[in-house]
């Protein structure tokens, strides 16, 4: 693993410590120094990624390693940019935790160490992760914003506020943002299915073919798609659609960790 | 010469005692005069609310300047003296900064963190300066806790979170909904707390507003007030659904809102979120309707209890804010202390300077033949020599004044160089 790499999984964590202390102290300085960590992180990421995809000569996603350290990224971008353009400095606590986790995993299985099968690598193999990774960026949002919903919503329901009850925004709020994140990331997340399901058909003849990712990545389709639905045509709103996001999300890192963990063809 | 703060407040004197201490502008021009002429202050200011009588002043003996004040204000009022003894409080130095930031910053207020305070301190101030009772120390401190109260206000929530219970509501109106622009709103009933609360949604930006009352004219007559519509109160069932608050307030013995009417208004709204506010005792809306989703009722209790979580909010930004205070404190000293040495390192550095050149015009009047090269050595050495030398006095001088003994190290400094009259000295 590149040592650039490392220092920028670093720099998230200690984000994530700093993002969760400001959750409490609601300290200013404390902000200002979590988002500075969290730029020098993301540049650093960026750095690795370049410096990785410029020596391997090809998109530093042919690992699902090297794709989740790029949806990461992806996913720290958006953000730092929400956290600018809403204002809401508080959502930091609840994305950099998963970032973290899913920043620290993709370290340990390590980058760019699998030898691709040249036979196998196309335009349409990069398209599908790309477009898969965005849509894997934009849940990791939609996530934080579902936790966030609930902890609220439960808070004003129960009548007796407490620390999250000043901590956190509107419910409105709350809601909109996961209703755009989901609405962002459906499609990517469709289409990057779709083009894999093709490649999968070409490359092997056969659609799902026992690949435990392949297999988990369309329950969690599923759900998206029901939680999507539901808010499009039947006005699901507030806490039916935060749990549905947060299952739907649960099913995506199950879906990761089999293909970290697990054989398979999309196997690191 | 030390800074000192006079005075009493709600904690130390019983109102009573507050109220007749109590002067008006006028009074207070006076008083500020008539402290200007005893000359036992150098600068002098009085801020005087229905909870505080300060005097924040600069005097040698701050004792006596503290007696000739309050003796003033009495006489002023027509109270004895004595019964001030006991409620009065005097802070100097440190400690009178701190006071200062402390009340402009409204942490010394009976409810911590209301607003009005800071104004009342800019008042006192002006007034001071208008009766030029101001010099170079309360400038540089109040202008400095002018500062700190909005840092205090910007980066802590010591002013924030609704102290009222009407306020409250709105409050969780807004945690419910983000913008309250455009929401509609149903006022049910004629109490005043209710319409205090739909007043405040009003400022707020929420519109249309309804009002339902049992009497016609009534709900007319509020709608007017309101600049909202009234609706008959049999068409409440049907208002439900078009609004996103309802407040009630009625003097009614049984429930006005009905779980089942309420239900009904959820299903035909879609998931958009109705907030109930019941102000009533008895309640007017059934207490199950709070388990309806998206549906969310607060009656008169839970606003109390919100109102009580707040105030506890606010004294946990509030020990935040006293961290910050104290922080302003030691700067604030810090340059205070700084502001005294530097005229001392100046005139230092000037007196040095002016030896040194004068030497070395001597030594070049002796080398008439020197090269440039030779001058500017000279030059050189004699300038790196004095620099040299004052290094360390310099750094002393620092360092003393942040120790909080300048008066001692800039009168020996002084003394040791011939540099005049010492600064501070006088």
């Amino acid at each position: 693993m590149s040592p650039v790499f490392a220092l920028a999984v670093i720099a998230y964590v200690i984000a994530t410590g700093l993002a969760l202390a400001y959750l409490i102290q609601r300290a200013e300085v404390i902000h200002r120094l979590a988002s500075v960590v969290i730029v020098a992180g993301w540049v650093l990421h960026a750095v690795s990624l370049l410096r990785l995809g410029l020596e391997l000569g090809r998109p530093p996603l042919g690992t699902l390693s090297e794709a989740l350290s790029l949806a990461i990224w992806i996913a720290v971008g958006l953000t730092l940019w929400l956290e600018r353009a809403s204002g809401l400095k508080v959502l930091g606590a609840f994305v950099l935790p998963v970032v973290s986790m899913l920043g620290v995993s993709s370290a340990a299985r390590g980058l760019g160490l699998a030898q691709m099968d040249r036979a196998l690598t196309s335009a349409w193999l990069w398209t599908h992760i790309a477009l898969a990774l965005i849509g894997i960026a934009a849940f990791m949002l939609n996530f934080a914003g579902a936790i966030m919903y609930v902890l609220q919503e439960r808070q004003l329901k129960a009548r007796r506020p407490g620390a999250f009850y000043y901590r956190l925004p509107a419910l409105e709020t709350l809601d909109r943002l996961t209703y755009r994140t989901l609405a962002l990331g459906f499609p990517f997340l469709t289409t990057g299915l779709i083009l894999g399901a093709v490649w999968a058909g070409r490359a092997w003849g056969s659609v799902f073919a026992f690949d435990p990712l392949a297999m988990l990545s369309f329950v969690a389709w599923a759900i998206y798609a029901a939680t999507l639905a539901g808010r499009a045509a039947a006005g699901w709103h507030g806490r039916r659609a935060a749990y549905f996001s947060i299952v739907g999300f649960a099913a995506l890192v199950l879906t990761l960790g089999a293909g970290l963990f697990l054989p398979g063809r999309h196997g690191s | 010469m030390p800074l000192f703060v006079s005075g009493l407040n709600h904690r130390t004197a019983p109102v009573d005692v507050r109220e007749q201490l109590a002067v008006d502008e006028d009074k207070l021009r006076e008083i500020l005069h008539d402290v200007q002429a005893t000359s036992a202050l150098s600068e002098a200011l009085v801020l005087s609310t229905c909870n505080r009588v300060e005097v924040y002043g600069v005097a040698d003996v701050p004792g006596e300047a503290r007696a000739v004040c309050f003796r003033m204000l009495c006489r002023q009022r027509g109270l004895d003296p004595a019964r001030l003894e006991g409620a009065l409080y005097t802070h100097l130095e440190a400690d009178a900064v701190r006071h200062a930031f402390r009340v402009a910053a409204s942490l010394d207020s009976m409810m911590v963190g209301e607003p009005q305070i800071l104004g009342q301190v800019k008042d006192a101030f002006a007034l001071a300066q208008a009766c030029e009772t101001v010099g170079p120390t309360l400038h540089a401190l109040f202008t400095q806790a002018f500062a700190v109260a909005k840092r205090v206000r910007n980066e802590t929530e010591v002013g924030r979170h609704a102290v009222s219970v009407s306020y409250a509501a709105v409050e969780l109106a807004r945690k419910i909904f983000a913008e309250l622009g455009g929401r509609a709103v149903l006022l049910v009933g004629a109490g005043k707390m209710g319409e205090l609360a739909a007043r405040h949604l009003v400022e707020q930006g929420a519109y249309p507003i309804y009002v339902a009352n049992r009497t016609w004219p009534r709900a007319q007559e509020m709608a007017r007030a309101l600049s909202g519509t009234a609706v008959p109160f049999d068409d409440l069932p049907t208002a439900l659904g078009a609004v996103d608050i309802v407040i009630t307030s009625t003097g009614a013995r049984h429930a006005v809102i009905t779980h089942d009417m309420a239900a009904r208004a959820v299903h035909g709204r879609g998931a958009r979120p109705l907030f109930f506010i019941d102000i009533a005792v008895p309640r007017d809306v059934e207490p199950s309707v709070g388990s309806l989703a998206n549906v969310y009722l607060y009656d008169i209790d839970d606003l109390r209890q919100v109102v009580d979580a707040n105030i506890r909010e606010r004294a946990r930004e509030a020990h935040r804010a006293e961290g910050l205070v104290e922080r302003e404190v030691a700067k604030f000293l810090a340059r205070l202390s700084d502001v005294e040495v530097v005229p001392t390192i100046v005139s230092l550095r000037a007196r040095l300077e002016d030896i040194r050149a004068g030497e070395v015009r001597k030594a070049l009047a002796r080398l008439p033949d020197a090269s440039p090269e030779t001058r500017a050595a000279i030059e050189a050495l004699s300038a790196a020599i004095v620099n040299k030398i004052l290094h360390v006095p310099i750094t002393k001088l620092r360092e003393s004044s942040r120790a909080g003994a300048a008066r001692s190290w800039t009168q020996v400094v002084h003394e040791l160089f011939g540099l005049g009259r010492a600064a501070g000295g006088d």
